[in-house]
Parts: C-alpha cells; structure tokens; sequence
C-alpha cells in the first residue's frame, strides 16, 4: 500500500527545495565582484524583508549624502537604487595596489518578492541607511463567518 | 589536537595570557574590534591557524602569504582575527581546537566580541552591550561593570561555542556583545565592545578613530560581509532572534 504523504511532508519538501534554490542563488552572487570598473560603481550591501503590509529595502551607503540618492521603479518588481558618493574612492584607498579604477557611485537592482504599490512608496535615509518602505498591494477581505 | 586544524606558532607564546576572538558575525563587530585593538596596541603576528577545512585563501601582505586567520600579541595579550567569513559546516572543529590550544596555553581569560542583531539598529543612537559567561563569577564581575547579561536566548555561531567550550572546561570567558545591524558592517557597535572591555580588564583604549572613520570601515568591509553573512545564514542564525519556549518557573 502507498502511504500518503502529509500536508506538512510536502511543506517541507517545497521549504527544502527553497532554501536549495536561494543558497544556489546566494552563491552565484558571491561568485562575481561587488564592482564595475567600466561604470565606477559599487554594489551596495541591500536587505529586503517582507512584513503582512508592507516590504522594507534597505541598503548600506556609506560615503552619501540624502539628496544623491535616487530610486526608479524598472518593472512591477524591480528598483533601482543609484547614490552619488561625496568623494571618488579608488582601489588604492582600499588597501588595494595591483587593480586600476574609482569608484563615485553605488549601484544596485533589488528584486521584490511580492507586489508592491510603488506609487505609496516612502524612503529615508538615517546613520547611512537607505530605508524604503513599499506597501503591498491589498488584496480582498475573507469574512469569517 | 586534530592534524586538521594547527595552530602555528611563529614565536614562543607564554602561558596566562589574556585572549580576545574577533570572529566574523553579524556586522563583523568582533572583527572590527579585533583589527582596531591589533592596530592601537601595535601588535604583532605571533601565530596562525592552518586548517583544511578552511577554504584554499591567503592574504598576500607586501606580496608574502599569510594565513587569513592569524593571532597577534604583546607579553600580556592576545587578539585572533579573522579577514575571511569562516565556512559554517567547519566553525565547530576550528573553534574547539582553538579551544584547545587555549587550555593548553593556560589562558587568563577569554573574551569573545561581537553583535547582537537587532532590526531597527538604525533607529538607534547608542548600541548597548550585553553579557554571557562561562561562570556565575564572571557574571558578577558583568554586573559590578555596569554590563547587563543575557537571562535566557539563543546565541548562533562562533560565541556560542567559544562560551560553551570554555564553560566546559572550566575556562574563564566572557561574551560581549553590542546591539547591530545583522548585515552591514558596525564600526559603531565595535567601538561599544572595545568600551566595554576598557572597563573589565582595565584598558584604555580609544574609539574615537573608529567612529570617525566609521564609513571608510563600512567601505573597506562590504565583501567580508557579504560573504559572512552567507556563513550566518547557513549557521542559521535567525535562531538569535527567536523567544525560547515556555517553562514553568
């Protein structure tokens, strides 16, 4: 006789999958540099959670000032974040001699994981944290009955 | 000790010296720490850790090779530092050997430095440091130093090992661990710690350089991070953020 696999046998296959998925991802990510030569940019640390109402990005920029920093939606499901550095910083301030090239932005595409309504969206910027705040699209009421 | 984590040392090393890990955590405030400490103290490379569970890493440094884990020091201290996010799966060994080589060498006292992560760390303007130990004295000694311990929660990664090897083996350790961003580099917290342990063993080192150069810090630190916090994430140390189960008091 086949045995029947529970609700939370599949749960946890799909979690298992999952998380196999975005170590795969993770490292992939890990395996290119965190710069551009050819566009003088840096990839910012990024963060994004997501809460019952609302998505939070946030992302580490050092070295900026609030009003060099600009956030443009590229689809449903993707910003973009580019911030103007105050000084140029080059290999060499980094402790690094045998590379070429400086850097004067930061530049990063955060992917969103769950619909958004860009149009509610907030941002700030404190301690040299980018934080934007994105509320998630409604969807209908369920009565209890 | 195991042939698969060595400990060299380059020059003789007393014995009853103090020591203090700055292993790579949530925002690498131990490291941070540690590489503040090694530079105000202007202390040297006395020793390294050589392991094959490490990934096949070197530093080069005036282009000669160095282990990414190396132990620097005077006559009365000790700092282990590490410039790479050390592999989740091999923490355990690398840290009870270190363990080891710690009881071998009759260590005064142990101190581990890192961070607590907290979500809204940005929002804060002082991160607070707080306390666990290997005994219930060290906790006293926490206490008359104004330095509040952890009752009861998890800890993840390098911390808890050192605290719990220690502990074991009747080591004295303490962990002191500031309020952090879980991801991005903390020079703030870092200089938290250091403050933290002027006031335990007497030190007086200054953090104002730290703060100052705080975004240089962040800058300088943004692969290291990335990388640990691929570490962090295997070692699952959400665990950190979770409330233990209910007991009966």
């Amino acid at each position: 006789m086949r045995s029947r696999r529970s609700i939370f046998d599949i749960m946890r296959e799909h979690m298992e999958e999952l998380e196999e998925i975005a170590e795969e991802m993770f490292d992939r990510f890990l395996e290119r540099p965190s710069w551009d030569i050819n566009a003088h940019s840096l990839e910012p640390l990024f963060d994004v959670s997501v809460s019952s109402d609302k998505v939070i990005v946030t992302a580490d920029l050092p070295k900026v000032d609030p009003e060099n920093i600009r956030i443009s939606r590229i689809s449903d499901d993707l910003i973009e974040i580019t911030a103007k550095m105050r000084v140029k910083i080059n290999f060499e301030d980094l402790g690094v001699t045998h590379r070429k090239g400086e850097f004067s932005y930061f530049s990063c595409r955060v992917p969103l994981p769950v619909p958004v309504d860009t149009s509610r969206a907030k941002a700030r910027f404190k301690r040299g944290i980018l934080e934007i705040t994105l509320p998630r699209k409604r969807g209908y009421e369920i009565k209890v009955e | 000790m195991s042939e698969r984590v060595k400990i060299v040392e380059r020059t003789e090393i007393p014995d009853g010296l103090k020591i203090i890990f700055g292993l790579p955590d949530v925002g690498l405030v131990g490291t941070i720490a540690a590489s503040h400490l090694i530079s105000k103290l202007n202390l040297k490379e006395i020793a390294y850790l050589r392991s094959d569970l490490l990934p096949p890493v070197i530093m080069l440094e005036k282009g000669l090779p160095r282990s990414p884990i190396r132990m620097f020091g005077n006559e009365d201290l000790l700092v282990l530092n590490s410039e790479i996010a050390i592999p989740s799966a091999s923490i355990y060994l690398i840290i009870e050997n270190l363990v080891n080589w710690v009881s071998n060498k009759k260590v005064e006292i142990v101190f581990t430095l890192g961070g607590l992560p907290i979500p809204n760390r940005h929002e804060i303007e002082k991160p607070k440091v707080f306390g666990a130990a290997s005994s219930e004295d060290l906790l006293k000694l926490l206490n008359e130093k104004g330095i509040q311990a952890i009752q009861r929660g998890f800890l993840v990664g390098p911390q808890a090992l050192i605290l719990s090897f220690c502990a074991e083996r009747d080591i004295p350790a303490v962990a002191l661990l500031a309020e952090s961003f879980y991801n991005y580099p903390d020079p703030e917290a870092s200089s938290m710690v250091i403050q933290a342990l002027n006031r335990i063993i007497d030190m007086e080192i200054d953090v104002s350089e730290l703060i100052e150069k705080g975004e240089e810090v962040r800058l300088a630190m943004r692969d290291m991070m990335r990388r640990t916090q691929a570490e962090l994430a295997r070692m699952k140390k959400s665990h950190e953020y979770d409330i233990p189960g209910y007991y009966i008091k």
